[in-house]
């Protein structure tokens, strides 16, 4: 070690002098440029402090050191000690100061952006809370956004967003736990609950789960969320995200746990349930007989987004039979001369649309609506004309899709267009028949799920009467008792 | 386990795509058959099928190449389904009979028992059950499905609507499905009853566009009253007012349209709204049963041709009197003609006796049709006016008083 090298034993296993010490974080650090080594003589010591351009600003450290200048004149080299003590305690002024006793926490305490102060003599270092990151304002919520509501949407920022939490609940109750997740990234993860309302045994699990990840990095909240979440192959969603302040203050109310991380605006909820996904925190904004309708509404959207064109596949190709005479000639005439079978046809327009749909987001935003748009109608319509596709398939895909965006969670939707595609195959083998033995092992899979161990399907399955006030409907608040499946 | 697991998954996946899919069929595969026509042929059966056309039927859009949106063909058989079959050589596709609209029975077939081909259309797991049976009056079932109808595109879906209509509003002529037959049939005490049609007019080009071409098309499809059955066998034909007193009695009349003479001369239109009816049994000394068809209507004025005064409510009284009166005696003799004519049941009184009085029935039970004959049947009337329309003295009367 380097303080064998040093006459002088100190207190702690840092090196003896300021020299020794810079050559020793440079080994560490590397010779990057950005990493800012500035020397201080501050009376009787010669100091030095470290931080990396950019995530630190210690301009108000070195102005307090040098005002009080005359401090360090009274520090005794001999008590070396005590110097520490007094900077901490009279001179620093800003908020967050720690001593750190080793390379390696000084090394992190740099890396996240806080500025290392080393005094020759003294026992350990000081570590103070300059993080000074630049970072994007709050800003409207893209990803969910309400007509009634707060606009604010989580930033990269993991304070800023706590903060924009604790707002919402400036209650005691409130606690955050923080780690560090990731061996080479080292991503600060806070895990956000109400002591008072959370269930113990779920948090304990999330905990149990999270010491268990092994995890070299963490850029985004989904590399949690497929550490977290329950079954890896299902289609569901078994934890919510997102990026509303007030959707997770809500949740947090509602006994649930968030896990916000460094660096993604995207909050993640656990556990999560199904009837989640399908309720938007504006139904809680509106008239609650409104917002009743539409998330009854989003219920059929799921309904419609899921089965369109599997139903139409099954009906027209085994169930004739089923379809109303009128209508019936009106769907023959039509598919007169199309050359591919019915489930060929809604596949080519399925895969059509989902090109443009990811074409669509790669686009710049200014071309990428109107392409989507008139890309959609212009091969919609050109097929139909050049007799590939018949006029009622673009029909069943147009409001599949449609239906598809009405849902107001994004991952539910995904799990849609999945199983949508899985129902298409199986409605074009096996016919309405199929599709049904298809939706009850798909209602089965549902009911097996678990988030955190409370039961995926919540309130429908195992039913609670109390819970259906807030499934289906909205009750209002007078009638309304929040529910929370504690398992 | 990994690979296991992979494994069974693409089984499964090639057991949905390697068993063909069975039964499928495209819609483009299919010739929907609208309407079947049933006649005698010299080796069996002479079937007829109208099927659509539907590059002509349903695209709007699509090629026209002039033909008609309906084609029918025609071929024979020892059995129906071997006619059916026989058809294939000369339609480009697959039959599809799950949409039949109308069977049509020739009039000549149905004298002679329809119970065989009853049999094929009950088999059939293709056939619904809910089509509607009809006799052609004094014609070829071909003959029938072989007429451009205006308004509807395709014939049979005309002839459907138009048994519908005619049926709900003018009810003087029957509507029977399939269903509604075999159930008559199966019955011990009641025999079943079919609708009929004829053709009308000009049937030199009846099949071609020029029909329906001129303003007043040449020729026209014609529900034509009640065919009755004993058993199976058509014995012969209701006019209008015999087939109204079936559907009164079978409770299947909906509105309908009578007029009477007016109290003090003149004529008086009323529609009827509403009836029921119901069989109520007593058994006389003899110990033999009598029925009494109890009806119970309501009526609205339509028109009056008289100058009878309205505003009072013994002139209402009057007319729904002389309405009941009318019923009464004019079902009566239609339920007798029926009686007298035929010794078929069709009003199913035999069934009435048979669920009010079971241990009676059992003596009737053999020999019903013969004691149908001479059972007497009367009816009893209660008609009520609702409304009398918009004004309410009559015209005459109003221009007297000017």
């Amino acid at each position: 070690m380097t303080e064998k090298q040093h006459p002088e034993k100190r207190q702690d296993d840092l090196p003896g002098t300021q020299a020794l010490f810079q050559e020793e974080m440079r080994r560490r650090l590397g010779s990057s440029t950005d990493i800012i080594y500035r020397f201080l003589a501050l009376g009787p010591f010669s100091a030095v402090i470290i931080f990396i351009e950019g995530m630190a600003d210690p301009q108000a450290l070195i102005e307090a050191l040098h005002r009080d200048l005359s401090l360090f004149s009274e520090i005794d080299g001999a008590e070396p000690a005590r110097g520490l003590k007094l900077l901490k305690e009279r001179t620093i002024t800003l908020g967050k100061v720690g001593e750190v006793h080793t390379l390696e926490q000084i090394e992190a305490e740099i890396l996240s952006g806080n500025t290392v102060l080393y005094i020759e003599k003294a026992a350990g270092a000081l570590s103070v809370g300059t993080e000074n990151l630049k970072q994007r304002a709050v800003e409207d919520a893209t990803s969910q956004s309400v007509v009634r509501g707060p606009r604010e949407g989580f930033t990269e920022s993991l304070r800023e967003n706590t903060a924009l939490v604790r707002r919402r609940i400036q209650n005691p109750q409130l606690r955050i736990e923080e780690r560090k997740l990731g061996t080479a990234t080292c991503t600060a993860v806070s895990v956000m609950y109400m002591e008072d309302r959370v269930d113990m045994t779920a948090l304990e699990e999330l905990r149990r789960r999270l010491n268990a990840a092994k995890l070299d990095s963490v850029l985004e909240s989904n590399y949690i969320e497929e550490m977290i979440q329950d079954k890896r192959y299902s289609p569901f969603p078994t934890v919510y995200n997102t990026e509303r302040p007030d959707v997770t203050a809500s949740a947090l109310l509602e006994g649930r746990i968030a896990i916000l991380v460094d660096g993604t605006p995207f909050v993640l909820v656990v556990p999560a349930l199904l009837v989640q996904f399908f309720q938007s925190s504006e139904d809680y904004y509106q008239r609650s007989d409104f917002a009743s309708l539409v998330r009854m509404l989003r219920y059929l959207c799921f309904l419609l987004a899921l089965l369109t064109p599997s139903f139409y596949i099954a009906i027209t190709t085994f169930h004739q039979e089923m379809i109303p005479t009128s209508l019936l000639i009106s769907l023959i005439g039509q598919r007169e001369g199309i050359p591919f079978p019915a489930f060929l046809e809604a596949f080519i327009m399925e895969v059509t649309f989902e090109i443009l749909r990811e074409a669509g987001i790669r686009l710049p935003k200014s071309i990428g609506q109107s392409v989507s748009i008139v890309g959609t109608l212009v091969i919609g319509q050109a097929a139909v004309d050049a007799g590939l596709v018949s006029a009622a398939m673009v029909i069943v895909v147009a409001i599949t899709a449609i239906a598809n965006f009405a849902l107001p969670a994004f991952n539910v939707g995904i799990s849609v267009r999945i199983l949508r595609f899985v129902l298409m195959g199986i409605a074009a083998s096996f016919g309405l028949y199929g599709m049904v033995i298809a939706l009850i092992i798909l209602a089965l899979h549902l009911c097996s799920l678990e988030s955190l161990g409370v039961p995926y399907m919540g309130s429908f399955a195992p039913l609670r009467r109390g819970a259906q006030k807030d499934t289906f409907v909205r009750l209002s608040q007078r009638m309304k008792k929040r529910y929370f499946n504690r398992s | 386990m990994y690979t296991k697991s992979l494994g069974c998954i693409l089984l499964l996946i090639s057991l949905t795509v390697l068993s063909g899919c069975w039964s499928r069929r495209e819609l483009n595969d299919l010739a929907i058959v609208m309407a079947l026509g049933v006649d005698l042929d010299k080796d069996g059966y002479a079937v007829s099928a109208q099927v659509m056309n539907p590059g002509q039927a349903g695209n709007l859009t699509g090629g026209s190449n002039g033909s008609l949106p309906v084609v029918t063909y025609k071929a024979t058989g020892r059995t129906i389904p071997e006619a059916l079959q026989r058809m294939l050589s000369t339609t480009p596709r697959d039959l599809y009979l799950a949409h039949v609209r109308v069977l049509v029975f020739g009039e000549a077939y149905a004298r002679q028992g329809v119970g065989d081909a009853i049999d094929f259309l009950t088999r059939s797991h293709e056939l619904r059950t809910d089509f509607f049976l009809l006799v052609a009056k004094h014609t070829e079932a071909i003959k029938i499905l072989d007429v451009i109808t205006p308004f509807e595109q395709i014939p049979a879906n005309s002839l459907y609507s138009s048994i519908l209509v005619s049926h709900k509003n003018w009810a003087g002529t029957g509507k029977v499905t399939l269903q509604q037959f075999i159930v008559e049939l199966e019955r011990g005490g009641s025999n079943p009853i079919m609708s009929g049609v004829q053709l009308q007019g000009d049937t030199s080009e009846q099949g071609s566009l020029k029909n329906v071409q001129s303003v007043i098309p040449k020729s026209l499809i014609k529900q034509a009253g009640i065919a009755v059955f004993k058993k199976d066998k058509l014995i012969g034909w209701l006019g209008e007012a015999p087939s109204k007193t079936v559907n009164y009695v079978l409770n299947e009349v909906d509105t309908t349209e009578g007029s009477i003479d007016s109290p003090d001369g003149g004529v008086a239109g009323f529609i009827i709204t509403d009836a029921k009816s119901r069989i109520r049994i007593s058994i006389n000394e003899k110990n033999e049963p009598e029925f009494v068809i109890q009806l119970k209507a309501e009526a609205n004025l339509t028109t009056l041709h008289s100058r009878l005064d309205l505003s009072r409510t013994a002139s209402i009284k009057e007319l729904e009197q002389r309405i009941e009166e009318k019923f009464d005696n004019l079902m009566a003799a239609n339920i007798r003609i029926v009686q007298e004519k035929f010794d078929s049941d069709i009003f199913g009184l035999g069934e009435e006796l048979h669920r009010q009085y079971p241990k009676l029935w059992r003596s009737y039970r053999k020999h019903w049709d013969e004691s149908f004959q001479s059972v007497k049947v009367s009816v009893k009337s209660d008609v009520a006016i609702r409304r009398i329309g918009s004004v309410v003295q009559p015209q005459q009367k109003e221009m007297e008083q000017k």
